[in-house]
């Protein structure tokens, strides 16, 4: 599934159909790959948790399971809004682990094929990490930026929260 | 033997299943049978256990057991007639025995029967069933005995290293190493050093056979269960008419109220009922565990030359199978300890005017939420002088520190990793390891460590631990607005003070409660938490207590006091200092548990200890 959302040149992958969530984030629209969108909810009460990077914002309760909240405008370096009635938070399985994301808001599920995802630009919206970036679409009107959540928390993420 | 076919799975499940209560229950009457060699119940239930597997697999075509078995069988024929008498030496050889139908029952179990070498152990029962051998073991019994213990493992090797490479030709000196494992009785009259290895790998392969991924529940709890769930079936039942009524409207408003709150009141009751079941389930004696430790004090005795009547009481207390997996090897670290540190020798002990055997009493007992387990020695005790020099020497301490230390603080040296009071490291201890890992895993269990100790009288280490790992009982307290769940069992108590009570003692803030010093630790600084209140002339104190260590936590208010279920944080908040785990409230907030053991270790380091 994670070679679908790398551009890879074998012809397979570049027809395939694929199904995108398409979410806000300080006016530029992202795609995550909809398969790995567990559940999108409204922000409940988040209890905040010591020690820990300043992105995570802390845990929920998902109907009896905690899972950790990462607050996507800290991660990628934005400007801190406040929560207002469109701000979700997308509930992802990340290497088997549900984790939550907020987001300015989730717009729709949209298709595309393999062959429209675009190896990303060289510089890109300041402060995403360019490893986490899979591709950009480029849809008539609109560009989305392809997530790689995945990538996101591997290597150095991760050795990070294991070391503390 | 090619794997077996799935009606056959099912009589070796049962055989396999069988057998190892058997073999449980064996080592405990073998080492209960050296004691009262005449008590023919005894013989007999032992004759008949190893009788049963000998039957069972041959039935079943395991013949390897049943050579094994049936040589045992023979002899232990010839003690029950009174053909032999029983010594150390014969029981060794039989528990030695016993030891290789374990590791051949488990092979079983693993699904791969390999080939092992079983001729060694079988040379040694053999001459046992000669006559002469009989009339001489009888006639005259331990000392003599030893020259005669000393032919037979003499005896043995020389036709296993004969056999061995013929038939066995794929490794020679592999068949040694299987019998190594198998063979943790050495007679006494062997050399030492080969005994060294042995205890280790010979308990491993007994806590295989002792299966933890099933369960076998009383069917009374069982029944137990079913009308818990039938009750709450019942109100959910209830609940339901309820809302519907709500919704329909027809309720009235008054009336509503006061079923509602009834029907609160006994869903309340029956969840904690249920849970209660629930957690008995998941509670086995910790016998479980105890009844390995006569076996092992047996052969550490034998091995010390100590002379040790260990005596065992309350091995039906329950605790939790997550605390019964973990309490094994620290137990065993310390009844080692024990017998190694604290009992003296024979001579030594009559040089002191105590009767020639020591005492070891292995205890537990619950008390509130938590088992208590005692081991008690009547040996030398812990001499701090010693303990002292020692850690000064080791360098873990020094001077300054020592001289400042209370006679509990000198008790905890010993729980320094590196630590040994041994001028060299023999097989049994000395290392410096066994003591810090008693400590590491009694932490790990949120469990308390005591040390009582008496020089000349004897030690009583006490360890107080959780019943279960699941749900905690826990304090809520307050800082600054934000919630935190402190496990109960680590608190010793609450304190409310005045803030100017505080001192400040090389840079970490103490409080002085009655005669000791308490280190303090301000939850609000070490959680990073936003002050919002000015700051209180009066804020409250938990102390929390984890191993050998005390610590206060400042908070701001306390809550209350609420039994909570232990979630996970999951693998990317795994490992937060300070932070044990959450849970969630009633409101559906979700809440963090403290770790208390950890943030004593942080403040630790932090005071530059």
């Amino acid at each position: 599934m994670n070679d679908a959302l790398v551009p890879v040149k074998s012809d397979e992958s570049r027809d395939k159909l694929i199904q995108l969530v398409s979410f806000n984030l300080d006016q530029e629209e992202y795609g995550v790959d909809v398969l790995k969108v567990r559940e999108i909810i409204r922000m409940p009460n988040v209890t905040r948790v010591p020690n820990t990077p300043h992105y995570v914002d802390g845990v929920i309760n998902l109907r009896g399971k905690v899972i950790p909240i990462i607050s996507m405008r800290k991660k990628f370096g934005l400007l801190e809004v406040e929560n207002d009635k469109q701000t979700r938070i997308m509930v992802m399985d990340v290497e088997g682990e549900l984790m939550g994301f907020i987001v300015d808001a989730v717009s729709e599920v949209i298709r595309i094929s393999g062959s429209e995802i675009q190896p990303s630009p060289a510089v890109v919206a300041s402060g995403i990490d360019q490893e986490c970036i899979a591709g950009v679409i480029n849809q008539a009107e609109r560009l989305l930026v392809l997530l790689d959540l995945e990538k996101m928390f591997s290597g150095d993420e991760r050795r990070l929260f294991a070391s503390m | 033997m090619p794997p077996f076919d799935s009606e056959d799975q099912e009589l070796i499940e049962g055989f396999l299943t069988e057998t190892t209560e058997l073999l449980e229950k064996l080592d405990d009457d073998l080492v209960a049978l050296e004691k009262a060699s005449d008590d023919p119940e005894l013989l007999n239930r032992i004759f008949r256990s190893i009788h049963t597997v000998k039957g069972a697999s041959s039935f079943l075509g395991f013949d390897l057991l049943v050579k094994v078995t049936h040589k045992t069988e023979d002899v232990l024929n010839r003690l029950r007639k009174g053909e032999l008498a029983v010594n150390p030496e014969i029981m060794d050889v039989i528990l030695e025995a016993t030891d290789l139908v374990k590791v051949l029952v488990s092979d079983i179990k693993a699904g791969e029967i390999q080939e092992r070498e079983i001729d060694g152990t079988i040379a040694k029962l053999l001459p046992l069933l000669s006559e002469n051998v009989a009339a001489q073991a009888a006639a005259e019994p331990a000392p003599a005995a030893t020259p005669e213990a000393a032919v037979a493992p003499d005896a043995a090797p020389s036709p296993d290293a004969a056999a061995a490479p013929s038939p066995e030709s794929p490794a020679p000196p592999s068949p040694k190493q299987e019998v190594a494992p198998v063979a943790p009785q050495k007679p006494a009259g062997d050399a030492v050093a080969k005994k060294a290895p042995v205890p280790k790998p010979a308990e491993g392969k007994g806590e295989d056979l002792s299966d933890n991924s099933t369960v076998r529940v009383d069917v009374k709890r069982l029944d137990d269960l079913m009308n818990q769930v039938g009750e709450l079936v019942l109100e959910r039942n209830r609940m339901i008419q309820l809302n519907q009524d709500l919704q329909q409207g027809d309720a009235e408003r008054l009336d509503f109220n006061e079923e509602f709150g009834k029907l609160t009141k006994r869903m309340n009751f029956v969840t904690s009922e249920l849970q209660m079941q629930v957690l008995k389930m998941r509670m086995i004696p910790v016998d479980k565990v105890f009844k390995k430790f006569p076996r092992i004090v047996r052969s550490l005795a034998r091995d010390l030359g100590k002379e040790v009547d260990l005596q065992i009481f309350g091995e039906e207390t329950e605790l939790d199978r997550s605390v019964v997996d973990e309490i094994g090897d620290p137990l065993i670290h310390l009844i080692r300890n024990a017998m190694d540190h604290g009992l003296e020798t024979p001579d030594e002990r009559v040089a002191a005017g105590k009767p020639r055997g020591g005492t070891l009493i292995l205890a537990a007992v619950h008390e509130g939420n938590q088992i208590i387990i005692s081991i008690k020695d009547d040996g030398r005790g812990i001499d701090t002088d010693r303990v002292g020099r020692k850690a000064l020497e080791k360098g873990l301490v020094t001077e300054d520190q020592l001289a400042a230390m209370s006679q509990r603080e000198l008790f905890d040296l010993i729980f320094l990793p590196g630590f040994s009071t041994k001028e060299k490291a023999s097989d049994l201890s000395g290392r410096g390891v066994g003591m810090d890992v008693v400590k590491t895993n009694i932490k790990k269990l949120n469990g308390l460590i005591e040390i009582k100790s008496e020089k000349g009288l004897g030690s009583e280490f006490i360890l107080r631990l959780p019943l279960t790992l699941a749900i905690i009982q826990s304090l809520l307290v307050e800082v600054e607005g934000e919630i935190y769940s402190i496990p109960l069992s680590s608190v010793l108590e609450t304190l409310r003070v005045e803030q100017r009570m505080f001192h400040m003692v090389g840079g970490q803030e103490v409080l002085k409660l009655r005669e000791s010093v308490l280190p303090l630790m301000r939850l609000q600084r070490k959680f990073n938490v936003q002050q919002r209140h000015e700051n209180d002339d009066f804020c409250y104190v938990v102390v929390v207590g984890a191993a050998d260590k005390r610590m206060g936590l400042v908070v701001t208010r306390l809550v209350g006091q609420q039994e909570v279920a232990i979630k996970s944080l999951g693998n990317y908040l795994a490992n937060i200092p300070g932070i044990a785990g959450s849970t969630i409230l009633g409101d559906g907030r979700v809440t963090l548990i403290v770790d208390p053991v950890g943030l004593i270790d942080d403040g630790e380091s932090a005071s530059g200890r």
